[in-house]
């Protein structure tokens, strides 16, 4: 501003007008900024806060769906859920439960196989790139066609109890199907999960090995450094945080995922993979005429407080590892 | 192994244990593919990987008679309209983001990033009560409005960063030419970000080719259906039989198979770029 004026010798009568046309250029430039950010400013007040209101709404009444107006119920939807409905509240503590098992054994699982995976990928040259496509088409696959494929294979007569007799394991072999059997349906799940988050997290220690200066390898080696040394002080403090990433992410998939659930076993048999996101599906589309939907939406929310909790964690653990 | 340099044991072991990962990550794909080429009596005895008298009946079959050319056309229509409203709403958006100096900009940019943390199942329900006062419940547009308004964290994080990568100077030498914004944006900056727009309409094609829970209620008319939703109904029927939901899964998975190996590496960059952040 100050150059400006410096720079103009007439200083009587130019500074207003100056201004006064800086001003306008401003204010066209703020309008041009609002108009680009218009159409998705308008999409998300529709499609994202009308419904994130709505939902925030429900959660305090009573309603089916079809009645003409709701009851507001206060807090009682948030209190039955957790504690007070005695149908209610042990149904979603055991799918709390359910869940709870779910994240920590897939997020778990993920870095046990994700992180020995990507650390024979970068010891090999050959064939590198084409495994590395075969481990990542779980990723980009996940959805009902292979959930209903793992369906297939996990059948009482599917391909997995068949080999397990035909390699004399079939006392391991499950007569009702991996998905009916109580005791398996839940880990045969997991394990489908942990299959589906692999590649993401394999993708991102081979990234974070992959950025390793090989000359600093050889230095410390130069230097005497054996490869414990090596891959304690060099290696290992570059993968702590992908580790923190890849836990966190999966955790957070696992918890707000239900459609593996929806598709495999609807929570059978008999609740046994019985989920918070599943359960708040079923409370908001599958009570036909009860007046579940202020259950589900308060449901939903508890979720998402569960999410941001996790998310807040995210950004702590974050912030101390780097 | 070349001829003359023995490989090392070290070296058997890790593509040992690597051809194994392989074997498990195909594995339900091997069995997709050797049920689609079943027929139906060989299908219910299961067990051998490759059929006996391998045939296309099944997938001729699936495609034609169950209509599923017709459901990869309401797919194809849904993931294309999806990607192509993401590329031109957020690239407009990251690109004010960006460039253009206005109040409120880091506020509403921070606000879009911070949705990434809203569960999808906390807005399903009031999304269909809203579609259908809006009449658009159970059409096409009601799952593409949705689908790119649930993209945008993750597209305005990657599109922003990509367009602040640019140095700056050429916009204001652009701008000194006496180039508007639009025609920046257009000319000069779109072109530069094309790798990145790449990632987006993977990283949005892929999901929404594969989306299920909204399109599930959703949509109630057969017509509109998609693969996700008409592979559900053929799984539901009286009596399923899987050498068909194989074929179905078959068709649906083989398209977005092609697009990652096309695309692969913008699958990469963008889901390192993206957890970055």
């Amino acid at each position: 501003m100050t150059a400006y004026l410096t720079e103009t010798p007439p200083a009587a009568a130019r500074p207003k007008a100056a201004v006064k046309r800086r001003a306008r250029r401003k204010t066209r430039q703020w309008l041009v900024g609002y108009a680009f950010i218009a159409p998705a400013v308008v999409l998300f007040l529709v499609m994202g806060l009308y419904t994130l209101g709505y939902s925030v709404t429900l959660s305090f009444a009573k309603w089916n769906g079809f009645s003409p107006s709701w009851d507001w119920v206060g807090l009682k939807n948030y209190h039955d859920l957790l504690y007070a409905d005695p149908r209610l509240a042990p149904e979603v503590q055991r799918a709390a439960l359910n869940t709870g098992v779910a994240m920590v054994a897939v997020s778990a699982g993920t870095v046990l196989i994700a992180l020995p995976l990507a650390v024979l990928l970068n010891s090999i040259r050959r064939l590198r790139g084409l495994l590395r496509s075969v481990y990542f088409l779980p990723y980009v696959t996940t959805g009902i066609a292979v959930y209903y494929a793992w369906r297939y294979v996990l059948e009482p007569d599917g391909a997995i109890n068949l080999a397990l007799r035909s390699i004399g394991l079939g006392s391991l072999a499950r007569p009702q199907g991996f998905l009916g059997d109580p005791d398996t349906a839940l880990p045969a799940l997991i394990v489908v999960m942990i299959w589906g988050s692999v590649p993401v997290a394999m993708l991102l220690y081979l990234a974070g090995l992959q950025a390793i200066d090989p000359s600093l390898m050889e230095a410390a080696a130069m230097d005497g450094a054996g490869t414990v040394r090596r891959v304690r002080h060099i290696t290992w403090p570059l993968l702590v945080p992908i580790t923190v990433a890849i836990v966190l992410l999966s955790l957070r998939d696992t918890m707000q995922g239900f459609q593996i659930f929806l598709i495999m076993t609807n929570g059978g048999p008999a609740g046994h993979t019985e989920v918070l996101g599943l359960k708040a599906y079923q409370q908001a589309f599958m009570q036909s005429m009860s007046p579940t939907l202020g259950v589900a939406s308060a449901l939903g929310w508890l979720i998402f407080v569960a999410a941001l909790l996790l998310a807040v964690l995210n950004a702590r653990l974050l912030r101390g590892t780097r | 192994m070349r001829a003359g340099t023995r490989p090392s044991a070290g070296m058997v072991v890790a593509y040992l244990a690597l051809a194994v990962y392989a074997a498990i990550s195909l594995y339900p794909f091997a069995w997709m593919v050797s049920g689609a080429f079943k027929n139906r009596l060989e299908i219910l005895e299961g067990g051998n990987l490759i059929p006996r008298s391998p045939t296309l009946d099944t997938l001729v079959d699936t495609w034609g008679r169950l209509n599923f050319f017709d459901y990869f056309l309401n797919s194809l229509k849904v993931t294309g309209l999806t990607v192509l409203g993401v590329l031109v709403v957020y690239s407009l958006a990251s690109y004010a983001f960006a460039m253009i100096e206005f109040p409120g900009r880091r506020a509403i940019f921070w606000f879009f990033v911070a949705l990434l943390f809203v569960p999808s199942i906390t807005v399903l329900l009031p999304l269909t009560i809203l579609e259908s006062r809006l009449g658009i419940l159970g059409t096409h547009i009601g799952l593409v409005l949705p689908f790119v308004n649930g993209t945008a964290p993750l597209t305005v994080l990657l599109l922003t960063n990509a367009f602040r990568a640019i140095p700056r100077e050429l916009h204001d030498a652009a701008r000194a030419d006496g180039a508007g914004e639009v025609r920046i944006f257009l000319r000069v900056y779109l072109p530069l970000v094309r790798p990145t727009l790449i990632t987006v309409a993977v990283l949005t094609a892929v999901p929404t080719w594969n989306e299920y829970p909204l399109s599930r209620v959703s949509l109630n008319e057969e017509s509109r259906y998609t693969l996700p939703l008409a592979l559900e109904q053929l799984a539901s029927g009286n009596v399923p039989s899987y050498n068909e939901i194989m074929a179905g899964s078959l068709i649906l998975v083989v398209p977005v198979i092609v697009l990652f190996l096309a695309l692969q590496r913008y699958f990469v960059n963008g889901l390192s770029g993206a957890v970055k952040e």
